[in-house]
């Protein structure tokens, strides 16, 4: 009898002491869309620069579709997701309470891409054009409806050709005028096929992007209504730790680099390239203790790619090309917060396009930029 | 032992074989189904957010039925399905007929068809959008190549499986080519075609649903893209519940059709 | 009309190769409206032998000719009973019977009227709508009779087609047979394993050794006609049904 208490007792201060030496760290899952890919590197660097960790996450990250992310979070089957703000508001108007806490792409990350032979100046002068876009959904849809609109055209005035997510094929066999795509990626796709000779007659292209015509409400980091009311603190950290990893990945992108090759299968990462990399990470850190400002940093990562470009590919680094661009889209001075404007923008291009079915409510609930700054108001 | 007069196979008696209780079974499935549908959004097991309320579906689907939304997008579907049909099955047809005539074309075409059907059409679908256009003969194309192999199959395994002995009737008789193929391979094999034709018809859907996925203006699967995209749960299972009666109907004409004309398998049993 | 066969042979390649002889060399003639029974051991080559005259299979080496014509494709004058009775399951008895009318392009009134006017004699009055898989053993046989004679053939080539059958009903066809064939003579080569009915049935009996089969023994039987039933129980029956049971069994040691 005694021998069984004994060993009870000693199964109980065995696992107090295992619980209490390990620091937990609550599993968090983010829902992203897309597949993995570098420009997601924030989120590698946020898991392997130990961000996440140091605000008490462990976290898994997983590819969705937008819908499905933004309902799973709805539900609070994930805590955390990453959607576009429209997708934000089209949920809002349907029942689904969440709340964008965090705007990652500073800059709506859609362009209007065609060759430059084209010569367009102006969006007017779209009228009578075959634009291709995936289909009427999602981000192109909206960048293209905005587009249109702050031409003062509309769908009718333009051909729209549903072309799903092959507007480098599409546009390269000079099956559409123009097509709607990421403004980070798919104009270098194009680029880099010109250059090949591989696209057709088509030498280069012209990139019009929707932020340069209206500021839209972009990707961003969301939660359910449920989870701010039960764990603000939580949703405090988790913004406070990706606006962490995101700076520095704007900060060192060759080291944002080195932390998604980990991540993303596809990247390109031989021993050279990546011992080159270290190289010019560690060369950017001691750049950095200096704390240049945006503009120093900016101007670093420009000479960073003239050096690389000296010793490798272009089809090499086009992958490390695709973060420098979207690290454009990202850059701000506050990084993380969102306007109003921006989502009266959006709600009013869903509205054009029909998309608004239910009531939305007050646009202010759909937002909040109370928990990256820091929970203080 | 037959009967004296001629029994013709009706539709009628099609549709009264069997006893009620038989009858009635399906719908009660359909029914309890339906109900255990409604309890658990009733009860909010799960949320509405996931799984709508089945009363929310019904108007979804008398607003898509009032707007003519339901009716546009299943008219291209069916449309697309229905061409697709016929040229997998024709070009199944005629290609498996060939490979049963001379075993030779089969080791020369073995590793396409292998390779074609062993691969998800999911995979290939885009490649397919990108030959053949974002209109509906891509859907066509997706379509006629998802239905093309269980006829190529089927079509090698009925006429294979014509009795050697009745070919050696007809050779007696001095039959010709056409005669042959009409009265003695195309009877023999119906009911394995028709059996392949169920199957085509159900992965007809598949096919044009697929297709219009990966990139089109209109057609069911557009709509439970744009549905979905647009947090419109409701039409989501309505266009989805749309797709499955089309497949349910499809299905259920070619049975009637072998119902029809397969009377003698019947009473043969 | 006459059947003559000269130094016909069949064989096979075997899958090693080597030839494998399955029939002959063989030689007999048939006279025009003779009733010829082929009888031998089983696997002799009695089918194939049938389906050389039918011109469903060409000799290896020799010759059968038919008349003045050489056989060497299924010929308008012959026609051929199977084994089993080789009907259509999909097609009733009408179909089933008419399917050499229709294969010459008789019109479906002018079909329905032929076999109409057949039924009777075949005793299958009322099952026209019948399918194959509906009818006894023996009505299933009539009906493949009935296409055989709605063939008009001057010849009729006939392989173990009661074989199937229980004895009585086999016998009861048998003398059908007779019984049709007795309004216009035709030349008729039937095979058979039993000896009463071929000695019942036939002018002259062939037996066939075993295989590769060779002509083992040429016996006419001088039997009267028209045979019945009674028959097989006289005396001249059953001395020839014995003599030829004899050559059957020296065949075999």
């Amino acid at each position: 009898m005694f021998k069984l208490i004994r060993i009870i007792s000693l199964f109980a201060l065995l696992s107090a002491w295992i619980c209490s030496a390990q620091a937990p760290l609550a599993e968090e899952r983010i829902l992203l869309t897309f597949v993995p890919n570098v420009q997601f590197a924030p989120f590698y660097v946020g898991i392997e620069k130990g961000f996440f960790a140091k605000a008490g996450f462990d976290v898994r990250l997983e590819h969705l579709q937008e819908p499905e992310v933004l309902d799973l979070v709805a539900v609070r089957q994930a805590d955390f997701g990453v959607v576009s703000g429209e997708q934000v508001i089209l949920a809002r108007s349907r029942g689904r309470d969440v709340v964008y806490i965090f705007e990652w792409f500073q800059q709506y990350p859609v362009a209007l891409v065609h060759s430059d032979a084209l010569k367009l100046t102006d969006l007017e002068q779209l009228r009578g054009l075959k634009v291709g876009i995936p289909g009427r959904f999602g981000a192109n849809y909206s960048g293209l409806t905005t587009l249109l609109s702050s031409a003062g055209l509309s769908e009718s005035d333009i051909e729209v050709n549903e072309i799903g997510f092959n507007a480098a094929e599409v546009v390269c066999l000079g099956a559409v005028d123009a097509a709607m795509v990421y403004a980070n990626n798919e104009p270098l796709q194009i680029r880099d096929r010109a250059a090949a000779g591989d696209c057709g007659d088509i030498t280069d292209v012209e990139v019009i992007t929707v932020a340069s015509q209206v500021d839209l409400v972009s990707n961003g980091l969301i939660v359910s209504r449920s989870l701010l009311e039960a764990a603000p603190d939580s949703a405090t950290a988790m913004a406070l730790a990706l606006k962490e990893a995101l700076q520095f990945s704007i900060n060192n992108p060759a080291a944002a680099y080195l932390a998604s090759l980990r991540h993303v299968d596809t990247l390109p990462g031989d021993e050279s390239l990546i011992a080159e990399l270290e190289a010019v990470a560690e060369r950017q850190a001691q750049f950095l203790a200096a704390k240049p400002d945006r503009a120093g940093v900016a101007e670093s990562r420009a000479e960073l790619l003239r050096q690389l470009a000296e010793q490798f590919d272009a089809s090499v680094l086009t992958q490390f090309q695709v973060l420098l661009n979207t690290i454009e889209l990202w850059d701000a001075d506050q990084l993380g917060v969102s306007a109003l404007a921006s989502w009266e923008a959006m709600r009013d291009t869903l509205a054009l396009m029909g998309f608004l079915g239910g009531e939305l409510g007050d646009l202010s609930d759909a937002f909040s930029n109370e928990y990256v700054l820091g929970g203080s108001e | 032992m037959a009967k004296n007069e001629s029994t013709r196979p009706d539709t009628a008696r099609f549709i009264a074989h069997g006893t009620i209780l038989r009858r009635l079974s399906p719908l009660a499935t359909v029914l309890v189904l339906l109900l255990a549908w409604h309890w658990i959004t009733d009860w909010r097991l799960v949320s509405r957010i996931l799984i709508p309320p089945p009363a929310a579906v019904l108007e979804a689907f008398t607003q898509a039925m009032v707007d003519g939304t339901l009716a546009r997008h299943t008219t291209t579907t069916l449309g697309e399905m229905m061409v697709g049909l016929l040229f997998g099955v024709s070009v199944g047809l005629a290609i498996g007929y060939a490979i049963a005539k001379a075993p030779l074309l089969e080791y020369i075409l073995s590793p396409v068809i292998v390779g074609f059907q062993s691969t998800p059409i999911v995979a290939y679908a885009p490649l397919l959008i990108i030959i053949f256009g974002t209109g509906p003969s891509s859907k066509v194309v997706t379509t006629a190549v998802i239905v093309f192999f269980p006829t190529l199959v089927n079509t090698i395994v009925g006429i294979r499986g014509v009795s050697p002995r009745l070919r050696d009737l007809m050779r007696s008789l001095n039959a010709g080519r056409w005669q042959v193929l009409l009265k003695l391979e195309l009877p023999s094999a119906l009911p394995v075609l028709l059996a392949g034709l169920k199957t085509s018809t159900t992965l007809a859907v598949i096919g044009a649903v697929v297709g219009e996925f990966v990139g089109s203006g209109s057609g069911l699967g557009v709509l439970v893209i744009s549905a979905r995209s647009q947090y419109d749960t409701p039409l989501v299972y309505v266009t989805v519940l749309t797709m499955t009666a089309i497949a349910l109907s499809l299905y259920s004409l070619v049975a009637l059709v072998e119902w029809r004309v397969l009377d003698w398998q019947r009473r043969s049993a | 009309m006459r059947l003559s066969l000269q130094g016909v042979e069949v064989g096979y390649p075997a899958p090693s190769g080597a030839y494998l002889p399955a029939l002959g060399p063989i030689s007999f003639d048939v006279a025009d409206d003779e009733f010829v029974c082929l009888v031998g051991p089983s696997g002799c080559g009695k089918s194939t032998l049938i389906r050389v005259l039918a011109g469903l299979l060409p000799p290896t080496a020799g010759t059968a000719y038919c008349g003045d014509e050489l056989i060497n494709r299924p010929l308008p004058q012959t026609a051929i009973m199977f084994q089993d009775t080789n009907l259509m399951p999909w097609r009733t008895v009408l179909d089933n019977i008419a399917l050499p009318l229709e294969i010459v392009g008789a019109t479906k009134t002018e079909r329905f009227r032929i076999v109409r006017e057949l039924l009777p004699q075949l005793n299958l009055e009322g099952f026209e709508f019948a399918y194959p898989a509906e009818l006894s053993g023996g009505m299933a046989q009539r009906v493949a009779l009935g296409r055989v004679i709605l063939q008009q053939p001057r010849i009729w080539l006939l392989d173990e087609p009661f074989g199937a059958l229980d004895a009585l009903t086999r016998e009861k066809l048998s003398l059908e047979l007779l019984r049709l064939r007795g309004r216009s003579q035709q030349t008729i080569v039937l095979v058979t394993h039993d000896i009463s009915e071929a000695v019942l049935l036939a002018d002259r009996i062939i037996v066939i050794s075993r295989r590769p089969g060779t002509l083992a023994a040429d016996i006419d039987i001088d039997l009267p006609r028209p045979r019945s039933a009674d028959m097989i129980y006289q005396p001249g029956f059953l001395r020839l049904a014995k003599q030829v049971r004899a050559c059957i069994e020296d065949l075999r040691d």
